[in-house]
């Protein structure tokens, strides 16, 4: 598999070939409309048992409670609200405790993993089927390895949510998190979906260097992979057939969104997304090499801009949706002990590759990036002045803490030095930075620093899932200051892609991890939901036909009371 | 010398019930997969573990976890594994003192 535009639809098993029309007849490769039907290495077993209704009730019910307890247990066992002891069963067979059970699941044994004896009682009682408390994964006697089935993953999500949201509390004063329901398609939905042409799942396109564009291509690659901004202009949020302003960044957005995901594969100029740019952006028009970040922060604004329902404060646009957070900045009076909070809103967080000492850390990671940037920081004597004991004279501390944090969060490292003093030229560093493919953001956040409790151990902001961020895109930046090159990667599902303007290639995570990252992007693994409100905008339009009609109505009657007068005056 | 090693045994499982019951396994596991994961270590390993599997035929994780459990192991970073191993002993010192 060379450049792979024309690759579209790599299936998760890697080489394409494996999956001719030959195998399965009648199913296109391209649409994966069922995945069952596609899966090849499915386990015939568990998929007769659950012909079977009472059988699969049994199995379902069992593979309920265990997922159900574990998660239970974890919980209470990381934030116990009193020390208590944590219940443990132990191996049916041995007697060890057990910190991961593996459980029966057609009866009532318990056992271990790594001594055998959960895999010798389903040898011995001819059962099938046991599951891993831990992580859900079911695991078939028959096929002698753990297998998967779409049920068993639907039903460990759901259970896993269903216990985390009784356990999330804090997130709106005294109620719970908003529970998560699936999308169900409405009669109406439904007829419309039926005749629908179904399009790929996944677009990758190259795009051309339009001279000194890549700073351009690199930004709209992250935008492309973005899930959220995808479901968003995929959805037709934003028609630019019915839009009506000119030099819409929102439209170009639409434009690009089409493009990607039409059937042509070959690579994409973006030519009038760089024209509205240059348009509606006097710092980014012109040939000149810019800084992707520079030019993330500009696309930003302008799709903002454009966007329906854009508003100063507390704007719901796609883009505030989708990046913006806030940070709170706490300063403590070191005398008098009173705490001033500042809240500032933020769309991504620039972080210093530099310890205090000037000199790049040596064993730089994004964690220690982030502690860096929420460490407490001593304020000179002159830098504050407390608004209680009103002298200047005294010391305090400023501490840095993620408020709200976004469902995607971007990094900018902060590569590109510019010497406040002397004419010396900008300097570039190329420290190495070690980013994960998922990190929990627990530790940074506002929540977390100020329940720390007194013994020093952190506080609990909630379930660990509210945390948890996936890598999606990184951003490269290759060669010196001025003459340097942009490239990114980029992920779709589960595989790694790397994007050089016009090439694109297959990739592997080690590759994408080992690279220099200039910035990089996390989407959230569990996104949060609001109770449904209907958009102002509707709101609105309802009122407006209201009122239409009600002039309507009042014009109706005034023209028959006129032919009633008429009436009475000829009799 | 069996009597030995049984004794041992048994103030192992003894050890590591109490570990579990009173929630200091799962803290401890905790700290160490976040220590692992901001190392490198785990994202190195899931690589490894999918590059594996992606030509392995017939597809097993018995064969994966043989092919990476020596790896696995051995390239654990050292500051790591004494900040680990210092929390267990402190624990098992806590344990026969009280």
């Amino acid at each position: 598999m060379s450049a792979s535009p024309d690759s579209t639809h790599t299936a998760l098993f890697g080489e394409e070939s494996t999956f001719s029309n030959e195998a399965h007849p009648g199913i296109e490769p391209s649409v994966s409309s069922d995945t069952s039907e596609n899966d090849i290495n499915r386990c015939s077993h568990i998929t007769s048992v659950f012909a079977d209704p009472s059988a699969k009730a049994g199995i379902v019910g069992k593979f309920k409670t265990v997922v159900a307890w574990h998660t239970r247990r974890t919980h209470g066992a990381l934030h116990p609200a009193k020390r208590r002891k944590v219940s443990s069963p132990t191996c049916d067979t041995c007697n060890q405790t057990l910190s991961r059970p593996f459980v029966c699941l057609q009866c009532s044994f318990t056992g271990c993993w790594s001594g055998g004896h959960i895999t010798d009682h389903l040898k011995e009682t001819v059962h099938t089927f046991c599951v891993d408390a831990k992580s859900g994964s079911v695991f078939c006697s028959e096929c002698d390895d753990f297998v998967f089935d779409d049920t068993i993953d639907d039903l460990y999500l759901s259970t896993v949510l269903s216990v985390e949201e009784q356990k999330t509390k804090f997130q709106v004063e005294k109620r719970g998190r908003e529970p998560y329901q699936p999308w169900i398609p409405t009669g109406d939905e439904s007829i419309v979906l039926k005749d629908a042409a179904t399009v790929p799942c996944q677009g990758r396109r190259g795009l051309l260097n339009l001279g000194q564009t890549c700073f351009l291509n690199v930004i709209l690659q992250s935008f492309i992979h973005n899930p959220l901004l995808r479901n968003y202009f995929l959805s037709d949020r934003h028609n630019s057939r019915l839009c009506k302003h000119s030099d819409c960044t929102c439209c170009e957005m639409d434009n690009l969104f089409t493009e990607i995901y039409s059937p042509t594969n070959t690579p994409f100029g973006p030519t009038s997304f760089l024209a509205t740019t240059w348009k509606v952006s006097a710092e980014m028009s012109g040939y000149a090499q810019q800084d992707a970040h520079e030019f993330f922060i500009t696309a930003l604004n302008q799709i903002h801009g454009t966007c329906r329902g854009s508003t100063n404060i507390s704007c719901n646009c796609i883009i505030h949706q989708t990046f913006a957070g806030q940070f709170q900045s706490d300063v403590t009076c070191e005398k008098c002990g009173t705490v001033t909070s500042t809240i500032d809103p933020m769309l991504d967080i620039s972080l210093e590759l530099r310890s205090k000492s000037g000199e790049p850390a040596a064993d730089n990671t994004l964690a220690s990036c982030l502690r860096r940037y929420t460490k407490q920081e001593k304020l000179g004597a002159r830098e504050y002045s407390c608004s209680k004991c009103t002298k200047a004279s005294h010391e305090a501390v400023k501490r840095l803490s993620i408020r709200t944090l976004p469902p995607v969060l971007s990094f900018q490292f902060k590569r590109f030095e510019h010497k406040t003093s002397g004419k010396a030229a900008p300097q570039k560093i190329d420290a190495p930075i070690r980013i994960p493919a998922s990190i929990n953001m627990a530790p940074y956040t506002t929540l977390a620093m100020n329940t720390t409790g007194k013994d020093g151990e952190t506080g609990y902001p909630g379930p660990d899932a509210m945390y948890e961020y996936d890598l999606f895109a990184v951003i490269n930046h290759e060669g010196q200051m001025d003459n340097g090159h942009y490239t990114n990667f980029a992920r779709f599902q589960d595989e790694w892609y790397r994007f050089d303007d016009d090439k694109v290639t297959p990739s592997t995570l080690s590759d994408c991890l080992a690279s220099n990252a200039y910035m990089c992007f996390y989407v959230k693994r569990h996104l949060d939901y609001k109770p449904y409100v209907k958009p102002t905008y509707l709101v609105a339009r309802e009122k407006d036909i209201v009122r239409e009609q009600a002039m309507e109505r009042e014009k109706e009657a005034a023209r028959m009371k006129e032919v009633d007068d008429a009436l009475i005056a000829m009799v | 010398m069996s009597k030995l090693t049984s004794e041992v045994e048994v103030l192992h499982v003894e050890v590591h019930r109490r570990m579990i019951e009173n929630g200091e396994w799962d803290r401890i596991l905790h700290l160490l997969s976040s220590k692992l994961s901001e190392s490198g270590w785990a994202d190195d390993l899931l690589h490894r573990a999918k590059e594996n599997s992606r030509s392995m035929d017939p597809l097993s994780l018995q064969t994966i976890l043989q092919e990476l459990l020596s790896h696995a192991q051995t390239s654990v970073p050292l500051s790591v594994k004494r900040e680990i191993t210092t929390l267990i002993k402190q624990f098992v010192r806590e344990q026969f003192e009280k």
